[in-house]
């Protein structure tokens, strides 16, 4: 338990404890009773032809649905760090993407209140034919920055990257360290309510593998909620202070990092 | 996310940018493109049928290119439009954006290039004598219907080209058709009469003649014209905003 609370106290977690944890006002994601599901056919209906000969055939054939997440429910409070749990395929980015907003739930409902910084796919709106710079304020647009605010931030993007001269030149010539160094400078660069992250990202070499999760716990520190989803219980371990297990699109447990971490390992030992 | 106008316009802002320098990234000339394609064209349907309907058009460049104009950004903006969120699945996928922003900013990109095509048209009167009118401000009217027609018909051809591919196949001879129905390079004398009726229920026919009508023959365009286009317009506007708006959440599944 020594270390465990030697983490919490960098972590501030005492301070979290003097807000009234189960209050309304103080809830910053609430999921009730979520469900997704993706249409599978084995062969896709795409063109008209097809749907009108299958329409006509009566050979339409139930699309095949998969739930991926299957009534989940949970809330989470302003300042909690929570670590999703499960194995592949149990739904975990599937629930980020949700929280995200990139898909849309099949039913239920999901509440944010607050800034959201999803650090899901950290280069994806680059253009290659951009300079890094340009690259920067086309991001930061995607990730729903406005102009003045990326002026104001844009040297520290820069110096953060430590891009220094490259910040000129097109994406397309930049190593793939350089892009996620990049990425991560840019998606970072907004000061957020809740954190959504899908493993932590570590990138670069080691200098930068080391200032990019200083970077991510500097912004825990401030009282952020975390969202994080991990294969790595270490981390869970050192970061979150409650965790969700999910298996087959739906909640296991729930509960204190530790009960719910020791559990989920014990079960992965028996398979 | 995108709670903000200024978050919104600087998205918009951002989109259209790329637009522009992604479309003639490897070529020399760059965004002049756009003042030569349509100068270009122009020439190679003066050339040919300045014979043919030369006599009955006066000042053929300028007719020719006062309707063609019209038509490009109906035909490039709906376009744009249509294909913008198969064009982005791959963002879309993988981070939240509004989906109805890259239909908005694809047909934005499409009226600067609009925008930029009026100096040929301008060069185009100057060069060949025509006269300038004060009623030209009228056009302001016509191209407004304009923008909110392609906006409609963006808007519905961009959900039905997602689920259907075969849309984007269909419109494209549509588009053609379209183009041989709004009298762009011969005089709607030529068409029987019993035909003409068909070219006022078009409403890219409708914008072209009002356009001509304040710019090129210097008269108030017709009243009941620019009803018809507004009415049309506005009702197109109306199923798509819907339209998208029912659809929007699903798309990214059918992506």
């Amino acid at each position: 338990m020594g270390i465990t609370d030697k983490i919490q106290g960098i972590f501030g977690k005492k301070e979290k404890n003097v807000l009234p944890a189960n209050n309304k006002n103080n809830v910053a994601i609430e999921v009730d009773d979520l469900v997704m599901e993706f249409k599978v056919t084995k062969d896709k209906i795409d063109t008209l032809k097809e749907y009108v000969i299958r329409t006509l055939k009566r050979n339409k054939k139930e699309k095949e649905k998969i739930r991926i997440l299957d009534g989940i429910s949970f809330k989470v409070y302003r300042g909690e760090r929570v670590g999703i749990l499960g194995f592949n395929g149990a739904g975990k980015s599937t629930l980020l993407r949700i929280l995200a907003g990139i898909y849309e739930p099949t039913e239920g409902t999901i509440k944010i209140n607050g800034k959201v910084a999803p650090l899901l796919e950290i280069s994806a709106g680059f253009d290659k034919n951009y300079t890094g710079k340009n690259n920067i304020y086309l991001n930061g647009a995607f990730l729903s920055m406005d102009e003045e605010y990326l002026d104001s931030k844009y040297d520290e993007i820069v110096e953060f990257s430590e891009l220094g001269e490259f910040i000129n030149y097109p994406v397309k010539n930049y190593s793939k360290g350089m892009k996620s160094k990049l990425g991560f400078s840019v998606a970072t660069a907004i000061n957020p309510d809740i954190l959504i992250i899908d493993e932590i990202l570590a990138v670069g070499d080691i200098k930068f593998k080391k200032k990019s999760s200083e970077k991510i716990q500097s912004m825990m520190k401030d009282g952020v909620t975390v969202l994080l989803v991990s294969h790595s219980i270490l981390q869970i371990k050192k970061i979150c202070d409650k965790c969700i297990w999910i298996e087959n699109g739906k909640i296991v447990m729930e509960g204190e990092t530790k009960k719910v971490c020791d559990a989920y390992v014990k079960s992965s030992k028996k398979k | 996310m995108f709670d903000t106008f200024a978050e919104k316009k600087f998205l918009l802002k951002q989109l259209v940018k790329r637009d522009l320098t992604s479309k003639y990234k490897d070529s020399v000339l760059g965004i002049l493109w756009s003042f030569f394609n349509p100068l270009l064209i122009m020439l190679v349907f003066t050339a040919i049928f300045s014979m043919l309907f030369g006599r009955s058009i006066e000042n053929y460049p300028v007719y020719f290119l006062s309707g063609r104009l019209i038509y490009d950004f109906y035909n490039a903006g709906t376009k744009g439009a249509m294909n913008s969120i198969k064009r982005n699945a791959y963002l879309l996928k993988k981070i939240y954006v509004p989906k109805y922003m890259f239909a908005v900013s694809s047909i934005c990109y499409e009226f600067v290039n609009f925008l930029i095509s009026f100096i040929i048209l301008f060069g185009v009167m100057t060069i060949t004598g025509a006269s300038f009118h004060l009623t030209s401000i009228y056009a302001v009217i016509p191209i407004f219907l304009l923008v909110i027609l392609i906006f409609g018909i963006g808007l519905i051809l961009a959900v039905c080209n997602t689920y259907f591919s075969d849309v984007g196949y269909l419109y494209n001879v549509f588009t053609l058709l379209l183009m041989y129905a709004s009298a762009l390079f011969y005089p709607i004398e030529i068409v029987p009469s019993s035909i003409q009726i068909l070219f006022t229920l078009n409403p890219v026919y409708s914008a072209i003649s009002c356009f001509r009508e304040s710019v090129v023959y210097g008269v108030v365009p017709d009243f009941s014209t620019l009803l018809y286009l507004a009415a049309f317009a506005f009702t197109v506007f109306g199923i798509g905003i819907i339209l998208f708006k029912i659809y929007e959440k699903k798309l990214v599944l059918e992506i």
